[in-house]
């Protein structure tokens, strides 16, 4: 009895932690989702509504189409809260989308094999190049931004997306090589030796035998080239000018900055901005724990 | 450089023994250039923005380079960099900067793995924990930090509202309008969003330990607790190495977070390193300044990078 009794106590208390931790890790995100569909007058409440009493997609619609919420015409004073600002949200997550799958692209063409070459073949150099490769991820972003932004500036890509792309790749194919190199020194090399023996060139072998051997990898990679410039903020702070290339985590930053940006307008900008990389985490998740785990457990 | 055969070959014979040589002569040409092909690309990018930007660093370093005059810079030596040092600024954001790295590796560590145990746990409801642990940290740190800074909010946010309602207290808390409490939001933020990462380390560290020691120490009579105590976190150890100094060197470098959340203050109570920096340059226009404690935390980062190889390598 005394130790079932224990045990009952020790589960709750465990489920009690857990329930803790899972309100900390999602509740910021439930108050962003839920705080959107709410009118600003019901935000400003002394204590706001948690459970919103006349949800409203008003703040979308005004996002995307500019028809100003009702709510916001009622009330004279607050109508000046309105931020045209917000409504560039969806071209900026456009402009994310794009830099960030491109670099994803340039990721898996240009890294993988670097990779293999890493992983499997003797050059001499080879240690040198890949030393360096890893040190440059050492920089502080702080040092380097402004030599960044004169590097651009001199390419004339100031405000263009290849501006960008230029920057994530730097930042991305580091870790890309690094891991994608670890990856294949795990996998066993017979196949190849046998295939090398046939004829079979370094870049064959490595597009037919083991590129199917290492999709894992490849999609955890791609996951972190992803999200690495999709969530990137200082560069593309510098470096962008208008929105013909501003990224999302620009435009948010700036929007909330602004004194006359309305708070349910910055949390319709959140929410939309956080989607592609929740969806990300979530479909993703078996990969992308594989993928950090490997990073930490392979030698 | 056809081979002469020594029988009398036709003619024909011979021009594809020669093709057959000159092409087995190009493959292995191509097959020593291609390794050097495929990380070529790779390594110029990477070069281009390594390597100048350094340079570019290290020299402006060594001039007065103030934005508002930036025609006119005069060869000035260390000045820069002993201004930078002996300014009140300076001292005050090594200690912000060493307080906040202490509690966030503090923070992330026990989280990540009290997160990280929970998860190896039998225990049904972790299975939600599993799925939503990485959401923290897959958004950008930016918005991280906007999010929290609405939560937070002296005049409507939603934990001033929550405390509020719970009755927990009579006037809303002004978070970030509060030196010590500023800093302590800033740290619960940077643990929201770096906890996650520390827990999926330590749970591939987890998933390494053979389930046999946990048998025979259970079998031997071992508490959880000692279990934990003397099998878990002894075997953990390398992972937490890893955890601590990757966390070290994230919380010395942070700067989005600050940037939205507290801009440096209230005051300057979350001014830390990287934040100074940034300071320097873009609100004082003194480029010297900033880039040669850019450079300082660079040897800053360095010399813990070394520290840690050396660790790693007496591990192993």
């Amino acid at each position: 009895m005394g130790i079932q009794l224990q045990r009952k106590l020790g589960s709750g208390f465990i489920n009690l932690v857990i329930i803790i931790l899972i309100i900390y890790i999602l509740g910021p995100f439930l108050w962003m989702a839920v705080a959107s569909f709410q009118g600003e007058n019901e935000l400003l409440k002394h204590p706001p509504s948690i459970i919103p009493k006349n949800p409203t997609t008003d703040n979308y619609r005004y996002v995307f189409t500019g028809q100003v919420p009702t709510s916001y015409e009622v009330k004279g004073q607050l109508r000046s809260r309105i931020s045209q600002e917000a409504r560039l949200i969806a071209p900026a997550l456009k402009n994310s989308f794009i830099v960030a799958i491109i670099v994803l692209v340039v990721n898996l063409l240009l890294g993988t094999p670097a990779a293999y070459s890493f992983a499997r073949i003797k050059f001499r150099g080879k240690n040198i190049f890949y030393n360096f490769i890893l040190a440059s991820r050492l920089m502080p972003v702080m040092a380097v931004a402004i030599p960044y932004y004169v590097i651009i500036k001199n390419l004339k890509l100031l405000d263009t997306y290849w501006g960008l792309i230029l920057i994530y790749c730097a930042l991305t194919l580091p870790f890309t090589i690094w891991f994608l190199s670890l990856y294949i020194s795990n996998i066993p090399r017979d196949m190849e030796d046998a295939a090398m023996v046939d004829g079979c060139t370094p870049f064959q072998a490595l597009i037919n035998i083991v590129a199917p051997l290492m999709a894992p990898g490849l999609v955890a990679a791609s996951a972190f080239a992803f999200m690495t410039s999709y969530n990137e903020f200082l560069f593309a702070r510098f470096i962008t000018q208008s929105i013909k290339s501003q990224t999302g985590p620009v435009i948010i930053a700036s929007i909330s900055g602004n004194p006359d940006a309305s708070y349910s307008l910055i949390s319709v900008c959140i929410t939309l901005g956080l989607i592609p990389p929740l969806i990300l985490a979530i479909t993703m998740r078996k990969w992308l724990t594989e993928g950090l785990s490997a990073s930490i457990t392979f030698r | 450089m056809a081979i002469q055969l020594p029988s009398v070959a036709s003619k024909e014979k011979n021009m594809t023994i020669a093709e057959f040589h000159q092409s087995k002569r190009t493959v292995k040409i191509w097959d020593r250039f291609y390794p050097y092909f495929s990380v070529s690309i790779p390594v110029l990018v990477i070069a281009l923005f390594t390597i100048y930007p350094v340079l570019y660093a290290v020299r402006i370093s060594f001039y007065r380079y103030l934005l508002t005059k930036p025609k006119d810079h005069p060869f000035i030596g260390f000045m820069n960099y002993k201004e930078v040092i002996t300014s009140y600024y300076f001292r005050n954001s090594l200690i912000n900067t060493a307080i906040y790295t202490m509690a966030v590796v503090i923070g992330v560590t026990l989280f990540g793995l009290i997160v990280a145990l929970l998860l190896n746990s039998k225990v049904k409801t972790a299975n939600a924990l599993k799925i939503i642990i990485l959401l923290p940290w897959a958004i950008p740190a930016v918005v991280g930090g906007l999010i929290w800074k609405w939560i937070l909010n002296s005049d409507f946010g939603i934990l001033n509202g929550i405390l509020y309602s719970l009755g927990l207290i009579k006037d809303y808390i002004p978070f970030l309008a509060n030196p010590n409490l500023a800093k302590i939001s800033l740290i619960m933020a940077a643990i929201w969003k770096e906890g996650p990462l520390a827990a999926i380390f330590f749970l591939a560290g987890l998933q390494l330990i053979p389930s046999e020691l946990y048998e025979a120490a259970r079998i031997d009579g071992g508490s959880s607790w000692k279990i934990f105590r003397f099998i878990t976190l002894p075997l953990l150890r390398p992972i937490m190495l890893i955890v601590v100094i990757y966390e070290t060197l994230t919380a010395i470098l942070v700067f989005d977070l600050i940037y939205v959340l507290t801009g440096g203050g209230p005051g300057d109570s979350t001014s830390l390193i990287s934040w100074f920096a940034y300071a320097e340059i873009f609100k004082n226009l003194n480029l010297g300044h900033g880039v040669a404690l850019a450079v300082i935390i660079a040897l800053i980062t360095l010399v813990l990078i070394l520290i840690y190889l050396r660790i790693i390598r007496s591990e192993e």
